[in-house]
């Protein structure tokens, strides 16, 4: 549905409405307070819930800002599991120059730095970024392909989600109502991996992806191995295309085999349409963009453990 | 002293600009203002069966809420517009787009206006809508306007007919020699159908007006306007009063492109600020601009005919306007980019058709080049198919086919003083098209490409300027020259400063209020430095010969010896007898008193055309001549194009400052650029899909050509000031076609639709090659 549609609905997209303000201080409080009001809706960096507002897809009666907690759902550790543990409410910029995860996460830095733009990382969160279930972001494939889990807190307890089992559809999330998003944690990838990140925009340098391709994989002698393959932008919500990951594995990388599995991903997902491009259009980016892909990270440097 | 003209002064304001300290109407606030909020029709075409507004009035902080019904009791003939008075100030009988503005809610907070417009409830009875400009001329299409209602303010327009019962509501054309016989006798002919869709202005500061009732005084109108006099005397029209009763203002603009021009906001805040006799302020949201005015959407059909050799003998052009619901400037779109329609070519034969057709549709108007940038896409794309198939080279097709001075352009009126000949060379050589370029074999190609451009200078328009001398000496212009951001103050400065014999960064130019500044057409068409630097010229002259005069007694010399020089009148050969200005007003009116006054007007000369025939001895005040080089690079696996090189080339006459005219035809080119590349407005059912900036993608820094070039060329106007044509236009006006001729250069297909997108054109790579991507 388009945007003007929508909004030319309501009337006209508001510039802002009298709302309710909270800004709790603790995890508990901001779960019961977004639990007992079913409009209400919490704010991390603001940078997609105040589109959602200005637009008047979203008419929130109250916000739960939860820059009070960062404290406790900031920051970037590494857990006993020796995973990076990464908070919800840290932003995308202290993600981007943390050199813990320069060190062992280098793909989502070189992606970080061509998320919207500086304003926008400075503002934006990750818990944010994954909670707001856009196909057009350009984390959750990579985070998707790295096998990471989410770990949310909500009115019921608390749980860990892994990432294949977050995002349900087009800006459908895994997330309870009232449920916050409080870390992340990135396993440990293999010494030896190399990865990549593809960001295809169609109309415009700054803009959401039209396509996302994060590709991981080992060279075990002259074979692949750990092969993980991750889709984002073009289809309702990212996807790891286990098929195309099984064709890859074990196989000698050649020009052939990344066109085999190329023609396997684009017709293994149903592209959706939108300004960046028809479906037909989005189904031969990917065919063009695996391959590149796939190349690409041939050529990427080797992950050293420690 | 350094001459004033040819100094690349930089900008006078660009201080205060830069530190945030210049007026924006934007920021004004006054005591008591109220904010408007605009409640918009949600439908392309319908009866309004009810209009209920009652909910709204008594929202919380509301202070009243204004219907069509309520602006009749003050303004019994609603109705407004350049060209036509077709545009209701608010919806009446019915809506023609969706967007269209139904009420308005006042109030002091303006969140509470805006959480009012949710209580309105309007009752739509849906009628059929039509969108495409071809469709809605055909017989039979539902018609938007059921009566045509033509205006009379310009000159220019008078001659154009309005049609009844039809979407067409202004038929335009041109008719030299006969197309049909030299179709006949032609070695090939050629015809080709090209699109353009509608596309925004976007100036970051919003189309914006501050209205005040103004009790005994004036109705003042402070507005973000590209034409204070026209929004004077079409608001004294509506209410009926002498234009001595309205007062219109503006202060710097930030950016107009076409998109501030004519009357916009000021009916419907001047209605406003009366029924509520406080001072109201019309704000428009990113969202609120795009559905406000747009670029016409096109549709052209071209068919030229060529001899064996590669000489145009007949070209007949027909052009599909999309006006939207209302007229605009559209007219005048039609007429003026209908007459260059088939180029900067001598061609024995034309016929141009060049419909305005109404569509249900958000208005279209004009936007940096009057429609010429649309036709130019359409002659230069099919220039070079025609020079492909032929087997010649592109740049040497044109040069064969140059309109040279002293030869008639279509419309029967002689080229002169026009450097087509010197752009062609310039941008020859800026590209070393002499060189060859590899245009590679693997999934990266490259390819370049030219496109030349002409456009008339609308004519007959006025401008009048005054220019003093306060006691003390310093010098003020008045003028009604609007600066959007195109630096017109300071090339007026030195304009004045040249006549006066001062510094530029001396003059002050005062901004546009008419209860100050004399009548101006309006800062549109490049007409600015031309029309009013011959006004100031004029003024000035008259204030150096009361300077003269005054001095020649005092000086003891015969007024013929004196001259300006640096403040003072100065006796030539008597090296050490002079007078400055400040002493000179001494002996004349008492020291540190009195005011010189100089006036001047200029008004251009015109030719009426024949309607039959679009004939004219005299259709342009100054022909704008352009050039442009591109050179791209293309990813033949996605379609991507990544400009490398863009090369401006423009006849600018005489560059009064070589710095503003270049960043003048950069900042053009770089506009169009984006309607090259990306930019598009895209209607689902009339709806608008892709408003505001974040689904609307106009190009970012890292989207632009790695090289952005200027060339100037002067080849002096007889008339203009100092020789200076305008050139605000120039350099938008063939960046389309040179870079789409670069990409048919880089792949040896052509893409007749803009933008070029990525899609688009691995699109045609992909039918090119015969494996067409499949839907």
């Amino acid at each position: 549905m388009s945007i003007l549609g929508r909004s030319a609905r309501r009337a006209n997209p508001p510039e802002g409405v009298p709302l309710d303000y909270i800004e709790p201080a603790t995890l508990g409080v901001a779960v019961e307070l977004l639990a007992s009001d079913e409009a209400a809706r919490p704010l991390g960096g603001g940078t997609a819930l105040m589109l959602l507002m200005r637009y008047g897809f979203l008419r929130p009666s109250r916000l739960v800002g939860l820059r009070r907690l960062a404290s406790d759902l900031g920051g970037i550790s590494v857990n006993d599991r020796h995973e990076l543990r990464l908070g919800a409410l840290t932003t995308l910029r202290d993600l981007e120059l943390s050199r813990q995860v320069a060190r062992s996460a280098p793909v989502l830095v070189e992606a970080l730095h061509i998320v919207g733009n500086v304003r926008v990382r400075n503002a934006a969160t990750l818990g944010g970024h994954l909670a707001h279930g856009d196909p057009h972001q350009d984390l959750p494939p990579i985070l998707l392909a790295m096998g990471a889990r989410a770990h949310a807190v909500g009115p019921r307890g608390s749980r860990w989600i892994p990432l294949d089992q977050l995002n349900l559809g087009y800006y459908q999330t895994a997330l309870e109502p009232a449920e916050l998003l409080t870390e992340l944690a990135l396993p440990v990838q293999p010494e030896g991996t190399q990865g990549s990140y593809t960001k295809f925009t169609a109309v415009s340098a700054e803009d959401w992806p039209a396509l996302g391709v994060a590709v991981f994989f080992r060279r075990d002698q002259d074979r692949l191995a750990g092969v993980r393959l991750a889709l984002s932008a073009a289809m309702d919500r990212p996807q790891r295309l286990a098929g195309v990951e099984a064709m890859l594995d074990g196989e000698r990388p050649s020009e052939s085999l990344f066109q085999a599995a190329a023609e396997t991903a684009s017709s293994a997902v149903e592209p959706m349409a939108d300004g960046g491009g028809s479906t037909a259009y989005k189904r031969e980016m990917i065919r063009v963009h695996v391959r590149r892909a796939l190349e690409k990270t041939m050529r990427a440097p080797a992950l050293r453990s420690g | 002293m350094p001459r004033q003209a040819g100094r690349s002064l930089r900008r006078l304001e660009s201080h205060a600009k830069v530190t945030g300290t210049v007026e924006y109407v934007h920021n004004l606030e006054l005591p008591g203002m109220l904010h408007g909020k605009i409640f918009r029709s949600t439908v392309p075409h319908a009866r309004l069966a009810r209009v209920d507004v009652a909910a709204a009035r008594t929202a919380p902080g509301v202070e009243q809420v204004i219907t069509g019904q309520d602006v009749l009791s003050i303004i019994p003939d609603p109705y407004y517009g350049p060209a036509f008075h077709d545009q209701p100030i608010l919806a009446l009988e019915k809506v023609r787009f969706a967007g269209e503005p139904v009420a308005i809610v006042l109030a002091a907070d303006p969140y509470a206006a805006q959480a009012a417009l949710d209580l309105i409830e309007v009752e739509y009875e849906e009628l059929p809508a039509v969108y495409n400009e071809v469709e809605a001329a055909l017989k039979g299409a539902p018609l938007v306007h059921d009566k045509l209602r033509p205006g009379s303010m310009f000159a220019d327009l008078i001659h154009v007919r309005p049609r009844s019962g039809s979407n067409v509501h202004v038929d335009y054309r041109v008719r030299r020699g006969d197309v049909e016989e030299a179709f006949r006798a032609s070695e090939r002919v050629f015809e080709d159908t090209f699109h353009t869709p509608a596309v925004a202005a976007a100036p970051l500061e919003p189309i914006v007006t501050v209205a005040e009732p103004g009790g005994s005084g004036p109705l003042t109108i402070h507005s973000a306007t590209q034409n204070p006099s026209f929004v004077r005397g079409e608001l004294a029209r509506l209410l009926g009063w002498p234009e001595n009763r309205v007062r219109v203002r503006t202060a710097f603009l930030g950016g107009g492109f076409g998109g501030k021009q004519y009357i916009k906001l000021e009916a419907l805040a001047a209605a406003s600020t009366l029924l509520a006799q406080r001072p109201v302020k019309i704000s428009l949201t990113m969202d609120e601009q795009f559905v406000t005015i747009t670029r016409h959407a096109s549709t052209i059909r071209m068919k030229t005919g060529v001899s064996a050799d590669g000489r145009i003998l007949a070209r007949e052009c027909e052009i599909w306007w999309n006006g939207g619901a209302y007229a605009d400037i559209g007219p005048r779109v039609t007429q003026k980019a209908g007459f260059t329609s088939a180029g900067p070519y001598d061609i024995e034969n034309v016929s141009i058709d060049s419909y305005a057709v109404y569509t249900n549709l958000p208005p279209a108007g004009a936007l940096r080049g009057f429609g010429v940038p649309q036709v130019n896409w359409a002659h230069e794309t099919q220039g070079d198919r025609i020079a492909r198939e032929l087997g010649m080279d592109p740049l040497e097709f044109r040069l064969k086919n140059l309109l040279r001075n002293g030869r008639p352009q279509a419309s029967g009126t002689i080229l002169q003083d026009s450097g087509t000949e010197e752009v062609t060379k310039e941008v020859a050589s800026a590209m070393r098209w002499a060189e060859p370029l590899d245009c590679g074999t693997g999934t990266t190609r490259r390819g370049r490409g030219v496109a030349l451009a002409i456009k008339a200078g609308v004519t007959p328009t006025t401008s009048v300027a005054i220019v003093t001398l306060a006691g003390d000496g310093s010098c003020t212009v008045y003028a009604g020259t609007v600066d959007v951001g195109q630096g017109s103050q300071t090339v007026l400065a030195q304009i004045a400063a040249e006549g006066l014999a001062l510094r530029a960064e001396e003059v002050r130019v005062i901004h546009p209020d008419t209860d100050a500044t004399p009548y101006d057409m309006g800062s549109v068409g490049s007409r600015s430095t031309f029309h009013m630097g011959l006004a100031i010229q004029g003024a000035t002259e008259q204030v150096s010969r009361q300077l003269i005069e005054m001095a020649a007694p005092v000086l003891g010399a015969d007024a013929a010896d004196l001259e300006l020089y640096d403040g003072s009148v100065v006796a030539r050969g008597r090296g050490d007898a002079e007078i400055s200005f400040r002493e000179l007003m001494a002996t004349r009116f008492g020291k540190n008193t009195g005011t010189l006054v100089g006036s001047g007007s200029f008004t251009a000369s015109y030719d009426t055309p024949d309607p039959d025939t679009g004939q004219s001895d005299d259709v342009a005040v100054f022909w704008m001549i352009g050039a442009v080089g591109a050179e791209v690079t293309v990813d033949t696996e996605t379609g991507k194009v990544m400009v490398q090189r863009l090369v401006n080339v423009a006849d600018v006459g005489k560059a009064i400052n070589p710095l503003l005219v270049s960043t003048q035809l950069s900042g053009g080119a770089l506009l169009q650029f984006g309607y090259a590349m990306s930019e598009e407005m895209r209607f689902e059912e009339g709806q608008l899909v892709n408003s505001g900036l974040a689904q609307y993608k106009i190009p970012t820094m890292l989207d632009m050509p790695k090289s952005v070039e200027v060339v100037l060329v002067e080849v002096p106007h007889r008339n203009g000031p100092l020789g200076a044509k305008g050139m605000g236009e120039t350099g938008t006006l063939a960046v389309s076609a040179a870079i789409g001729n670069a990409v048919f250069d880089a792949l040896g297909v052509q893409v007749k639709e803009l933008p070029l997108t990525p899609e688009r054109v691995l699109r045609a790579i992909r039918a090119g090659a015969g494996r067409p991507l499949e839907d």
